[in-house]
């Protein structure tokens, strides 16, 4: 009963003045509507970005690269000694980079749940020559379908098709700079030379764009069975095994699984692509502090309103205290009345800060593949908006309330 | 009906602000069961301020409050609270209902307060009322919406909702012309008479204390008779 009459006064305050009410729930939900909308913009931005990032870079890359450290065993053994030695003309011995038996890692690899895809690349760099042009560049030697898995290249093939690799083992696939460079067209030959000094004659099958410039500058595909044939190769030898996970968030507990069993190096793209990462974080805590901005303001907003309110209504607070209300039914009243700001905020700025993230959607965009505006929903953001826009209203509502509670009704009936 | 419904006993209040000065120089009162008390005496003679710290809601005093054999010196504010509630009834020189509620809900607010009976009840009984104040047609109007003495009998019928031992007015006909004020004191003493209620009003009209069973006239903090 004492609650519900608490209710009762409250719910009249609110409906009695409904342009002040609807102006305080406006303010709530005007911030909890930014914070969704500027949070699932985010999101969306940082999607895009990861998904061109992702579009050459696997979540787990492993390789065998030339160790820097060399084997000196003159050195080692006069190590302590007072010796004085000298070695002449002091060279490397031939050390082999690249991973001989790549199947032995692909076995390992396919009894993680985690990881969704895998292929193998043999990367080497040479000399693209057409006529008379001639171009550095870099050669991929993919495994046509896995590729296509893990990054989806067919989608990027702009002219022929990628599949094409499959059937054609002296077929190419040449990025679209790169072949206007080279002047070459469809079925026209091009030059490759290696480092070693050998060269071959490939097909162009189809050119691809990817939305990197550097890419498609430089890089051609070829099958990796005739990468290997071209670098005089063993039929299992890749450079590179990459490998997508379900999370690639998770990473480090992937490669925590693998490092004992396989003996090459493994690099995550976290700590490939460092400034990816740091990108993400800082659109992350700018849109965390513009939407928390908004919110205070719209705290202070109905801090004012409430003081308002209960500046109106002192004489009938000092009323209810007279007739036996107390200071902790005051206090209710107020915060019902900020609570139920809150609460109706919240709920409306939900359905527009998903109606305004919905029209942004709309927006036309045409740059790096994009269509529309990016924008991507996620329910932890919904959560968060609702729980931000209730606790500042109550926050808000408390101050004036505990002020309102603490009125003398003997100063403000004597007058 | 010589039972004592309100005791005072060497009432001493200081104000302080501007500077400090002796409002109340001790005063000592009984109140029996079923009186009808009125306090006169010339602004500044501390009878308002007297009656404030009868309520209940001035607690700044030296001496000692007791009514209906509760001493009620030195309870906290939110035990007057409840004890107001139930035991005192208010009836103010500027009826101060509240605007946005109707007569009915008005009358009804302390008794949902008190929350000893049902709201059904709680609305036959503040309807009874209102109608015993021949206010039954104004019971659904705002109560900013009646007039002056229509207010001022739905301030008395919100007063008499939880039957209250006490009934206190500070001016209750001040605000109200000729016709209106005879009315409540009609009801004033009708309700000491047939209800055994115990009403205590401050005045500065003579007719109306003339209706009273007894007067107190007060000048500089203290009793004059």
């Amino acid at each position: 009963m004492k609650k519900s009459i608490n209710k009762q006064i409250a719910q009249v305050h609110l409906t009695s003045k409904i342009w002040q009410t609807i102006v305080a729930v406006l303010g709530v939900t005007f911030g909890v509507s930014m914070y969704i909308f500027m949070n699932s913009f985010m999101n969306g931005v940082n999607n895009t970005q990861d998904n061109l990032a992702f579009s050459t870079l696997a979540h787990i890359r492993i390789y065998n690269e030339e160790n820097n450290h060399s084997f000196s065993p003159v050195e080692n053994y006069f190590d302590s000694s007072k010796t004085i030695y000298n070695i002449r003309n002091y060279k490397n011995i031939q050390y082999t980079d690249g991973i001989k038996n790549t199947a032995e890692i692909i076995n390992l690899l396919e009894k993680q749940n985690e990881i969704t895809g895998i292929t193998r690349q043999l990367n080497f760099s040479v000399f693209f020559r057409s006529g008379s042009q001639k171009i550095n560049g870099l050669v991929s030697g993919v495994e046509v379908d896995n590729e296509n898995k893990l990054f989806g290249n067919s989608d990027k093939v702009i002219e022929g098709k990628w599949s094409e690799l499959n059937f054609r083992k002296s077929g190419i696939i040449l990025g679209k700079v790169l072949a206007e460079n080279l002047g070459v067209k469809i079925d026209d030959n091009v030059n490759v030379l290696t480092s070693d000094g050998v060269s071959k004659n490939y097909v162009v099958v189809g050119f691809i764009e990817t939305s990197i410039k550097e890419v498609d500058k430089s890089k051609a595909y070829i099958n990796i069975a005739a990468a290997r044939q071209l670098l005089n190769k063993n039929f299992d030898y890749a450079t590179d095994v990459l490998i997508n996970i379900k999370d690639r968030d998770k990473t480090d507990d992937v490669i925590k699984e693998l490092s004992p069993v396989i003996n090459f190096q493994i690099e995550s793209w976290q700590v490939a692509n460092e400034q990816l990462l740091a990108a993400s974080e800082l659109r992350n805590i700018v849109a965390i502090a513009v939407s928390l901005t908004i919110l205070l303001v719209a705290g202070f907003g109905i801090y004012n309103i409430m003081n308002m309110t209960i500046n109106e209504k002192i004489k009938e607070i000092a009323i209810l205290k007279a007739m036996g209300f107390s200071g902790s039914d005051i206090k209710r009243i107020f915060l019902l009345q900020a609570a139920a700001i809150g609460i109706i905020g919240g709920i409306v700025g939900l359905f527009l800060g998903y109606g305004l993230s919905s029209l942004v959607n709309q927006v036309p965009f045409h740059i790096a593949g994009l269509t529309t505006l990016p924008i991507y929903y996620k329910p932890a953001d919904f959560v968060f908006a609702v729980i931000f826009g209730i606790a500042t209203t109550i926050i808000a509502g408390y101050l004036p309330s505990r002020k309102a509670s603490k009125i003398d009704p003997v100063i403000i009936i004597r007058g | 009906m010589n039972k004592t419904a309100l005791k005072v006993r060497n009432l001493i209040k200081y104000f302080y602000d501007p500077t400090t000065f002796q409002v109340l120089k001790g005063v000592s009162i009984d109140v029996t069961k079923g009186e009808f008390l009125s306090i006169i005496g010339k602004s500044g003679s501390g009878k308002s301020t007297l009656l404030y710290v009868l309520s209940t809601m001035d607690t700044d005093y030296e001496g000692e409050l007791e009514i209906n054999s509760n001493v009620l010196t030195g309870n906290s504010q939110n035990q007057l609270a409840a004890f107001r509630n139930e035991h005192i009834g208010f009836v103010f020189q500027f009826h101060y209902l509240l605007p946005e509620f109707t007569s009915l809900e008005n009358v009804m607010l302390p008794a949902l307060k008190l929350g000893k009976l049902s709201r059904k009840e709680i609305e036959d009984n503040a309807y009874e009322s209102l109608k015993k104040l021949d206010l039954q047609d104004q019971a659904l109007k705002k109560s900013n919406k009646l007039s002056g003495g229509q207010q001022q009998r739905v301030a008395i019928a919100r007063a008499l909702i939880n039957n209250p031992s006490v009934i206190m007015g500070d001016e209750p006909t001040g605000n109200l012309d000729s016709k209106n004020s005879q009315a409540v004191q009609e009801i004033l003493k009708e309700l000491a008479k047939s209800f055994g209620q115990t009403i205590i009003c401050v005045t500065h009209d003579n007719n109306f204390a003339k209706n009273s069973d007894r007067v107190i006239e007060m000048s500089d903090g203290l009793i004059l008779n």
